[in-house]
């Protein structure tokens, strides 16, 4: 009698446990789901937030953008031009013109403001070879 | 029996109470069901009009370039300090405020206290137009009641180059005067609206409903003009005005091929940062003068009467004619400007001694119809077209417009006496003569560069006055015109042509003002193939009045210099030096 099973506590015992706790996990589960939505509203408005704050930060280089520009414009007045020419320079008109004929064009002046240009293509920038590359990554001298 | 009359005694009594609160709950459901569902969209909106706030937005205007987009006035974003008076009702500390704005703006604090004592608004800008840097400082104090109001301002790189052919914008930043005005639309852009929830004090929530219609940018707009030659026809303009103590001037250069104009410059100016709008003495001083005032051109004129006899086929540059020092015309004589009688003359020696009796003699071989027709068809006595707002006609009598036209009219009129036109009338008829005897119209704008894409301007023409060939020859004809004036003018490695033209100005009472003149040069450059078309008129210059004296020596020194700047190969080649 010593090894008498008892089959039927053990399968008490067994229903008894897991009722439970399939309902207290699934009071969970409705927790956590009633708490998705939260989430969710939290991840988007931070991301709202975030965005405006990044329009925050273009408008303000746009700004400076802008007031770089003007400055730059300023810099390549004529007026100035002849200024720091005549007083920093000391140069004088000249009294005798000799025109040189050259063919090749002289470089197009950078357009400012720059807003409605079209993007220049990006030139491909200049890659050492692959060994080289990999000679680099080495702490060598 | 007591007990059962008492529990009915008291059922009513509840029943009542049940019935009262069901009547309340029954009329509140029913107060609810109007609010919600039948008057629900008014309540709404209600609700929505007091947390929503929706303001107009607008972007940055555009900017005026010159022809090689050199900008010429341009627009950077600017911030006006504003502070709540309420905040500063305490002295001292509004005193201490303004005296840390004041370290980070420049602006005296007394100033800005003063500005809050003396008005009475809920807020006042104390700081205006600071730049991005001062803000910025403005921002780091964090004061209590001062805010930056974002804004705009207008910068000019070149300073106060074309100033009146340019215009100013006011506080709002609209076009007021100039081509700023005139081309507002496109320069303006188009106004967004900016929709967000706000706080109780009006304040953007962080966290809120937030939506944007987004305003257009002003588009940037290429003008024909040059910012080299118009800083060179400036710098002629204030040397005249200097070494002639003149009252005024304007000088214009056209491209002839294509009737843009590269320079339009006029005296009195004024500054361009600075306009002083409530003045009403300055006002002046805004117009543009080359295209808002008329002056009598005098014996400039002479190239146009010169065209139509050559034109009709009437004369050549060598065609004989006798002055015998006066014409007779409806009982007035008509003189030449130096009296003198020069006996057997050419059509060339007419055009080269500027003799009035010549210009009267060939309008009377024209006659007034194909005289005034000629005349028309040069531009005079009509708009330009030039876009430019304040452009005047000029004035230019005929048979038909005017009942007493006579025929000594077209006398006077031949050499540029008792018509009047505008600086720019003249010049593109001058440019008409080096273009092949094409008249085209005035163009000032080469290139509107927008959000959606780029729109080029094209030349017009505007008619075909003369054959090719007759402008050939006027071109020839005033080429020796110059040739003897090389006292004056020289224009060294190119072969240049012109007239000089020096003509009374019509006093307020109809008559001429008596000692005062308007000197004038109307030059082409070069003769072999025209690129400049230059007109000079100086306004009453003091002692010497002849338009070779005083214009020409300008005209020589614009042409020169703006050829060389041009890259135009000089015609003689002495002065040429190739490089391989």
């Amino acid at each position: 009698m010593a090894t008498q099973h008892r089959p039927f506590a053990q399968g008490r015992s067994w229903t008894s446990f897991t009722l439970p706790v399939i309902l207290i996990g699934a009071s969970f589960a409705v927790g956590l789901a009633a708490l998705l939505p939260l989430v969710q509203s939290s991840g988007v408005t931070t991301t709202g937030g975030h965005i405006r704050q990044l329009e925050q930060e273009r408008s303000t280089w746009q700004t400076q953008l802008q007031e770089q520009e003007v400055r730059v414009a300023q810099l390549g007045s004529l007026e100035r031009i002849e200024r720091e020419a005549r007083e920093r320079l000391k140069m004088v008109p000249p009294k005798e013109v000799h025109h040189i004929s050259v063919d090749v064009p002289g470089p197009a002046p950078n357009r400012i403001p720059s807003r409605f240009l079209e993007d220049q293509p990006a030139s491909p920038l200049a890659r050492d070879n692959l060994w080289e590359e990999i000679a680099s990554w080495l702490p060598l001298p | 029996m007591a007990a059962p009359r008492k529990k009915n005694a008291y059922a009513w009594r509840i029943w009542a109470v049940i019935a009262v609160i069901g009547l309340g709950a029954v009329v509140a459901t029913l107060r609810l069901v109007q609010l919600q569902i039948i008057d629900h969209a008014e309540y709404a909106a209600q609700a929505r009009r007091s947390h929503i706030s929706q303001v107009s937005v607008s972007d940055r205007r555009g900017a005026l370039l010159d022809r090689n987009g050199y900008p010429l006035a341009a627009s950077e974003d600017s911030f006006n300090v504003m502070v709540e008076r309420r905040a500063w009702e305490n002295p001292e500390e509004a005193q201490v405020a303004a005296n840390k704005i004041s370290g980070a703006t420049g602006v005296p604090a007394s100033q800005m206290v003063d500005i809050v004592e003396s008005v009475d608004v809920f807020e006042v800008p104390v700081a205006r137009n600071l730049s991005f840097e001062q803000a910025e400082k403005v921002r780091e104090l964090d004061l209590y009641g001062v805010r930056l109001l974002e804004g705009s301002k207008r910068v000019y790189p070149e300073g106060n180059l074309a100033s009146q052919l340019l215009g100013f914008v006011g506080q709002d930043s609209g076009g007021l005067t100039g081509l700023e005005a005139d081309l507002n639309p496109q320069l303006g852009g188009a106004a967004g609206t900016l929709t967000f929830e706000r706080d109780g004090l009006g304040r953007e929530l962080a966290i809120g409903e937030r939506s944007e219609s987004p305003a257009l940018p002003g588009s940037d707009i290429v003008l024909t003009i040059d910012r080299y030659i118009q800083r060179l026809a400036e710098q002629e303009l204030d040397k005249i005005m200097k070494d002639r103590s003149a009252q005024g001037g304007t000088i214009i250069v056209v491209q002839p091929k294509t009737g843009q104009v590269l320079a339009m410059a006029s005296r009195p100016t004024f500054d361009l940062s600075k306009p002083d709008t409530s003045d009403e003495t300055k006002q002046a001083l805004y117009r543009n003068r080359a295209i808002t005032d008329t002056y009598e051109p005098g014996s400039v004129f002479k190239l146009f009467t010169t065209a139509a006899a050559l034109d009709l086929g009437l004369v050549s540059p060598t065609t004989p004619w006798n002055d015998s020092g006066v014409v007779k015309v409806d009982g007035w004589s008509i003189r030449n400007w130096d009296f003198s009688a020069n006996g057997t003359q050419t059509v060339q020696q007419l055009l080269s001694k500027s003799l009035n009796t010549g210009a009267a003699w060939l309008a009377g071989l024209c006659g007034p119809d194909r005289f005034y027709d000629y005349v028309r068809r040069f531009g005079f006595g009509t708009l330009t077209n030039s876009g430019l707002s304040g452009e005047v006609e000029g004035k230019v009598r005929t048979p038909e417009s005017d009942p007493g036209w006579r025929s000594v009219d077209a006398a006077t009129n031949s050499f540029g006496q008792g018509l009047s036109a505008t600086p720019l009338q003249m010049a593109m008829a001058l440019a008409a003569i080096a273009n092949g005897g094409t008249l085209m119209q005035p163009q000032f704008v080469k290139q509107i560069m927008g959000p959606t894409g780029t729109e080029t301007v094209e030349p017009l023409v505007a008619t075909q006055v003369t054959t090719p060939e007759t402008a050939r020859t006027l071109l020839d004809m005033m080429g020796v015109v110059v040739d003897g004036m090389s006292n004056y003018l020289d224009v060294s490695g190119y072969k240049v042509g012109g007239k000089s033209g020096t003509a009374n100005i019509t006093g307020e009472n109809g008559g001429y003002k008596p000692g005062a003149y308007i000197s004038s040069f109307a030059g082409i450059a070069p003769l072999n193939d025209p690129q400049l078309a230059i007109l000079i008129k100086v306004d009453e210059p003091k002692d010497v009045p002849w338009g070779t004296v005083v214009a020409a020596p300008s005209f020589g020194r614009i042409a020169e210099q703006a050829l060389a700047y041009m890259k135009i190969p000089p015609t003689e080649p002495v002065l040429v030096r190739g490089v391989q």
